[in-house]
């Protein structure tokens, strides 16, 4: 058959199975229960074969995406032969595959006639995981028992039963209830993305099946050689410093990469990168490999599906003990937020290459996780804030950066809290939320614009762990190309009593009192190429807007706005452009 | 004689349909659409009928009592941006809400940098805050400060704008701060449209009630422009009847509702599709149904369940939110002009990107040069060229097989009939996933849907579609072409209200749920009330949003008053509701658990007689003789053109089954009907397909079971 396979029935069993890994998302986004997958959509779904080689992802969110493959690597090895129908697999451990104690993978083996052929996975952010910190962010630890249940891959659903005792194991140490119900809906979606892949199976047979995803995957390969074609060949170097490992508030810590680029084929190398840490601030490997595929797939700038053959073209280098692929027992809580730092070095890295399809640095993640008790609603809470964490994105030949978009990781799926929906699940009133006046990196195309969020706690003991970077001028988001840096990160934090306090980059504040203040600056994106180039009237409008001010539109974009009328003044503006030497519009 | 007339004006097409009050002709007729003013459309149109039936327009207008009209003025006012310049009054502190859109770039541009979203109906300069603020739980926290009300006025006035949307944090608990700040700007704004948040979605969440508001004002000086200029020329042509306009939500509504809720017309275009649709499976005694419409850039489907239109809450424009009911209908990038393309990978692709209009596919002949959906229907024998529409336009297939050759045959080494059947497949492929999605997302089997097929190219692929979801039943209505504007016709009167509000089903007070529902049902009749709706016709639907504490997503459940206020426990009977509802949508339920509930809604239903849909004609007498030849199509068990019967569709008689493999030929569309099935035209006035081995016994079995339920 394979002589003769038509091209015609591979894509359309191509388009088949993507319809699965669709069908199973609808599922989790219409039935789970925590902020993070429905207003969050932290999520992704995948179609393994039995080898655990990846077919198809449908990601919800990039960084959930190939992450998942390192542990369905390691799902299918130690299942192999031991699985039956009806059986369904939880897994999180950071050292057999994982990214993130927090993400669990739900996956259930698909049969054919007894065959089995095939896995479907979940992967999902939940509220709580155990641990010693709720929500599971703990700065201070420093093993991974002090972060999470550790879940080396159990069966928690055997031939279609619930394993009772060991689902009482697992629910019976983590905080919140909702986990479990957001887990009965992972395995709802993989219940269904097992009846619908099944039946493409039936209507094929095994070996067509088998024969077309190999020419599927052959046909994507074809395209990954394509892109990197267009990639011209060269070494590409570049650094990034990382700031706070969670005991040491001044540690920096060095991601270092070198992309080999070589007519088809990409090599990216991290030798050079700092050693792991003490804390939290470790990465695992997956979430490194998984960093690499955001960033191809977001320089690729084709529509390429998302399965295991572009590994086939890519070859990732990260050496043992390192910050980006730390060893046992590590602690690696903050690790997936070290995706950001890994796409902005590798955009920086490729900035000469491919000047028009980099963008300028991001605002790194900054972001609090709160917890406690809620009198109003007589329940215990746990929320990410979403709405303050999310900063501008970077400007690119032809597009501003986008707003409020949050991490690079994240590709804009993080979905910020609705205001009255944010007061009415957590003991909080929002004061404000809004974006925030010349945060945005000056530049051609400006840098996204960050917000600034302040919430007033309604209940006393709230906690809120803090992690994150990016909180001086020096370390926020750089412009590139002549654009400027985007606003830094800050939280601070006033109690009742008139006391303030800034939180550090990585720091857990507990026993929070009611009345107490949190305030939050997610900063902007930085800018690209040289801001004299925007149009003037385009930041004239911006004055008028209220995103860049009237210094601001003079200082950095040389254009002269009438302080009252906020209308452009031509003449003035022409003079200050031709006035202001050239390079001084240069990265700040 | 007297006439009722329904009218779709569509983005290229004004179709309307003719009905005789006291009579059983129904005409169908078509006109250009003319976007700068599209009453001048209506109006043609109207002429044309006119000389049609025999009348001068004087005489003619004079005559018409209903006019029925669907328009898509307002979905383009929004496409286009050409909507009034709209201000925002709102909370101190919430400036940005409506344009952060929740930060949310979009699955569709995960990984796309180079995506700028559309600019916010009302951009930030015209954005006025106010210091003021009621809390989560209706209690003022911060009285409103008339100063700074007045100051945002002033703003808006200095701006000039045309519309004003006003829209406080948690109007929906308290809407005393809106009725403050909608007294001061209507006396110190007079001219402006105005549009009150607590008034237009009194329902929790900032960014679905800001977007809807600010939408509705957007919109408001657009469609009253429309409104006085499509009656003032409908009255100077001597049209002395009643004007109804339809709505997104399926139902119909007078010009003077729709003027202070225009918002309620945002997506009044596609409504109509299902009404129609449930007609015509109703009239075989059925009331669920999928109805989907193929166009030529885009695929329509839609899902009528229990007899009821599904909608849906979070419809979208161009990524502008608006929450009012609106019809369920999910689009797809595929239609005739979808154009097949091999990628990287050397796989072949349909769409997104489309032909359209024009150039059009290349059998057009206007200098498309890629190959299309209708290109592939050309050479695979389904499209005749010499009776596209009915002959009224040639089409070339020789160049329709050169596209394909080149672009698709070629490239992947096969024959041009071959690649033909690829292309076919692959957008097949892509609108039944379309429709199944319809069904699974609602917790539904799509095979246990008939589906209705509407638009010209549909009939063209719903057999193949139906075959690929193992539906058993397809209605091709005669009108499928003119399918809206018959939806129409048969549209009740529907108006909707919302109460936002937060509390435990376990301790909800009765008596304050009562008054809500009362208060809604009183306004709902005031308007039916003012369209002369016959009380004996109304129905009082009541709905909740419900769900477990904790989650995201609200289930709207409906049910009768009664059932809920009425003798013995009636939030234990909504609650039990509830959990089997979600059982079925998510595969589990929590019985022991306490149910959140968030609003209450009354959706306030005239029913209006149907008409008869017959008018399949006298009809033939026989096959024999409707059958006007043979000719080879392509049929996908024999991998090969064979020739097969094609049939004239206005001389086949009613109820005589027909074979397939065959085509049946309309005016204005041809049915293919494959292999698969068999087809018998319906005196219901729709053509009924069925897969073999199956009858419309079957359908009556079915109609039987669903009565018992």
């Amino acid at each position: 058959m394979t002589a003769d396979l038509n091209p015609i029935l591979t894509s359309v069993i191509a388009s088949r199975i993507k319809a699965v890994g669709e069908r199973m998302g609808t599922v989790v986004e219409r039935s789970a229960r925590s902020p993070l997958l429905v207003e969050g959509r932290d999520f992704s779904l995948g179609i393994y074969d039995v080898d655990g080689r990846l077919l198809e992802q449908t990601e919800y969110i990039p960084i959930l995406g190939y992450a998942a493959a390192p542990a369905m690597q390691y799902i299918a090895r130690k299942f192999k032969g031991k699985v039956a129908e009806g059986d369904a697999i939880l897994h999180n451990d950071t050292y057999t595959g994982g990214n993130q104690a927090s993400d669990w993978k739900v996956t259930k083996p698909v049969f054919h006639d007894g065959e089995h052929f095939a896995w479907v996975v979940i992967s999902a952010h939940q509220a709580d995981v155990g641990g010693a910190v709720p929500g599971s962010y703990n700065p201070y630890a420093r093993d991974l028992w002090q972060e999470a249940l550790r879940l080396t891959a159990v069966k928690v659903h055997e031939a279609g039963e619930v394993r009772e005792d060991v689902w009482d194991l697992v629910f019976g140490n983590v905080r919140l209830d909702i986990v479990a119900e957001d887990v009965k809906a992972m395995i709802g979606a993989c219940t269904v993305g097992e009846r619908e892949l099944r039946t493409v199976v039936d209507k094929y047979g095994l070996d067509t099946f088998r024969q077309v995803t190999e020419s599927i995957l052959d046909s994507t390969e074809a395209m990954a050689r394509q892109l990197i074609r267009s990639i011209p060949n060269g070494s590409y170097e570049a650094e990034w410093i990382c700031h706070d490992d969670g005991f040491d508030h001044d540690a920096e810590m060095l991601i270092k990469v070198r992309i080999q680029v070589e007519d088809e084929h990409l090599h990216f190398d991290f030798t050079g990168t700092g050693p792991q840490t003490p804390g939290y601030v470790n990465a695992p490997l997956a979430v490194t490999l998984s960093s690499v595929m955001i960033t191809f797939f977001m320089l690729a700038e084709a529509d390429i599906p998302h399965n295991d053959a572009i590994m086939r073209c890519i070859d990732v280098t990260v050496p043992e003990g390192t910050l980006l692929n730390c060893v046992y027992p590590a602690a690696s809580g903050f690790g997936n937020h070290l995706s950001d730092q890994i796409c902005a070095v590798i955009m920086l890295a490729l900035g000469e290459a491919l000047p028009s399809r980099v963008t300028a640095g991001w605002n790194p993640l900054y972001g609090a996780v709160i917890n406690g008790w809620n009198d109003r609603l007589q329940r215990p809470f746990v929320d990410i804030l979403m709405n303050g964490l999310k900063g501008g994105g970077g400007g690119t030949e032809g597009a501003d950066g986008y707003d409020h978009i949050g991490l690079i990781a994240s590709g804009g799926a993080l979905g910020a809290q609705d205001p009255e929906m944010f007061e009415h699940n957590n003991p909080v009133f929002l004061e404000r939320f809004e974006y925030t006046r010349d945060s945005g990196g000056a530049g051609q195309w400006r840098g996204g614009l960050g917000v600034e969020t302040v919430i007033r706690f309604t209940n006393d003991g709230v906690q809120a762990s803090i992690f994150g970077d990016g909180d001086t001028p020096e370390t926020a988001a750089p412009g590139l190309n002549g654009g400027r840096s985007g606003s830094p990160n800050r939280i601070e934090i006033a109690y009742p009593d008139g006391t303030t306090k800034v939180a550090d980059l990585k720091d857990l504040v507990s026993d929070l009192p009611a009345g107490t203040v949190y305030r939050q600056l997610a900063g902007g994106g930085g800018g690209y190429g040289d801001p004299l180039a925007r149009p003037a009237e385009l930041v004239a409008r911006e004055v008028r807007y209220g995103y860049v001010s009237v210094g601001s539109a003079r200082d950095h974009y040389g254009v002269v706005v009438d302080p009252e009328s906020l209308e452009l003044d031509p003449a003035a503006t022409a003079a200050c452009r031709s006035g202001v030497p050239a390079g001084a519009g240069s990265s700040g | 004689m007297t006439y009722t007339v329904g009218i779709d004006v569509g983005g290229t097409f004004t179709d309307l349909l003719l009905l005789e009050t006291e009579g059983t002709a129904k005409i169908p007729h078509k006109t250009s659409t003319t976007p700068a003013n599209p009453a001048d459309g209506v109006m043609t149109g109207l002429r044309d009928l006119a000389e049609i039936v025999g009348r001068t327009p004087e005489e003619f207008f004079g005559e018409i009592d209903l006019i029925v009209h669907g328009t898509t003025v307002a979905t383009n006012a929004v496409l286009t941006g050409s909507g009034a310049r709209t201000g925002l009054v709102t909370t101190e502190g919430f400036r940005d809400i409506l344009e952060m859109r929740r930060g949310i770039r979009s699955r569709k541009h995960l990984y796309d940098n180079k995506y700028v979203a559309p600019a916010p109906l009302a951009t930030r300069d015209l954005r006025a805050v106010v210091t003021e603020r009621i809390d989560v739980d209706g209690k003022v926290v911060t009285a409103l400060d008339a100063a700074s009300l007045d100051e945002a006025i002033a703003r808006l006035r200095a701006a000039d704008v045309e519309a004003v949307a006003l829209c406080f944090m948690h109007s929906y608990r308290n809407d005393e701060h809106e009725v403050i700040a909608k007294q001061a700007i209507r006396e110190q704004l007079p001219e402006v449209f105005l549009s009150v948040s607590s008034e237009v979605l009194p329902q929790v969440r900032l960014y679905p009630r800001v977007s809807t508001t600010v939408m509705n004002a957007y919109l408001g000086p657009v469609v009253e422009r429309y409104m006085r200029n499509l009656v003032t020329q409908l009255s100077e042509g001597a049209f002395a009847g009643t004007l109804m306009i339809m709505q997104s939500n399926g139902g119909i509504a007078k010009p003077s509702s729709v003027a202070e809720l225009p918002a309620s017309i945002a997506m009044s275009g596609p409504a109509a599709g299902p009404v129609a649709g449930l007609a015509y499976v109703a009239a075989r005694g059925l009331d669920d149904c999928t109805v989907v419409d193929m166009g030529g850039t885009s695929f329509d489907a839609s899902l009528v369940k229990d007899g009821e239109v599904q909608v849906t809450r979070e419809g979208e424009i161009n990524r502008h939110m608006i929450s009012l009911p609106t019809t369920h209908v999910h689009t797809i990038g595929a239609g005739g002009g979808s154009i097949g393309w091999i990628d990287d990978g050397g796989l072949l692709r349909m769409g997104p990107q489309s032909a359209g209009a024009d150039p059009g596919p290349a059998a057009y002949g206007r200098g498309g040069t890629l190959p299309t959906t209708t290109d592939a229907d050309v050479v695979l024998g389904y499209i005749d060229p010499d009776y596209f529409l009915g002959g009224r336009m040639r089409l070339r297939a020789d160049l329709a097989e050169e596209a394909i050759r080149t672009h698709v045959a070629e490239p992947l080494g096969l024959s041009v009939v071959e690649a033909a059947a690829g292309m076919y497949e692959m957008v097949n492929l892509a609108m039944a996933s379309g429709t199944k999605n319809v069904s699974v997302e609602a917790g539904y089997d799509p095979r246990e849907f008939p589906m209705v097929v509407a638009g010209g190219a549909g009939p063209v692929h719903s057999g193949m579609i139906a075959h690929e979801l193992d539906i058993p039943f397809v209605f091709i209505p005669k009108m499928s072409s003119v399918i809206c504007a018959a939806g129409m016709l048969m549209a009740d009167l529907r108006h909707d209200f919302v109460r936002g509000f937060n509390a435990m089903l376990s301790t909800l007070d009765l008596g304050v749920a009562r008054t809500l529902i009362d208060e809604m049902a009183a306004e709902g009749a005031a308007l039916l009330d003012d369209e002369g709706s016959d009380p004996a016709t109304r129905e009082v639907v009541v709905s909740a949003d419900l769900r477990y504490v904790g989650q995201h997503h609200e289930i709207i459940l409906s049910f009768g008053a009664e059932e809920f206020l009425g003798e013995g426990d009636g939030k234990a009977r909504v609650a039990a509701a509830f959990h089997r509802r979600h059982e079925e949508l998510f595969g589990f339920a929590n019985p022991d658990a306490d149910v959140e509930i968030l609003s209450l809604r009354v959706t306030a239903v005239g029913r209006r007689p149907g008409f008869e849909l017959g008018g399949a004609g006298a009809g033939g007498a026989g096959l024999a003789e409707a059958l006007k030849g043979r000719r080879p199509v392509y049929l996908r068990t024999e991998r090969a053109k064979v020739e097969v019967p094609i049939y004239d569709g206005d001389r086949l008689p009613v109820d005589v089954v027909v074979e397939g493999p065959c085509v049946v030929e309309e005016p204005q569309t041809t049915i293919v009907v494959p292999e698969f099935f068999d087809i018998v035209l319906d005196r219901s006035g729709s053509y009924v397909m069925y897969r073999k081995g199956r009858s419309l016994a079957d359908l009556d079995r079915l109609v039987a079971a669903e009565g018992s339920r």
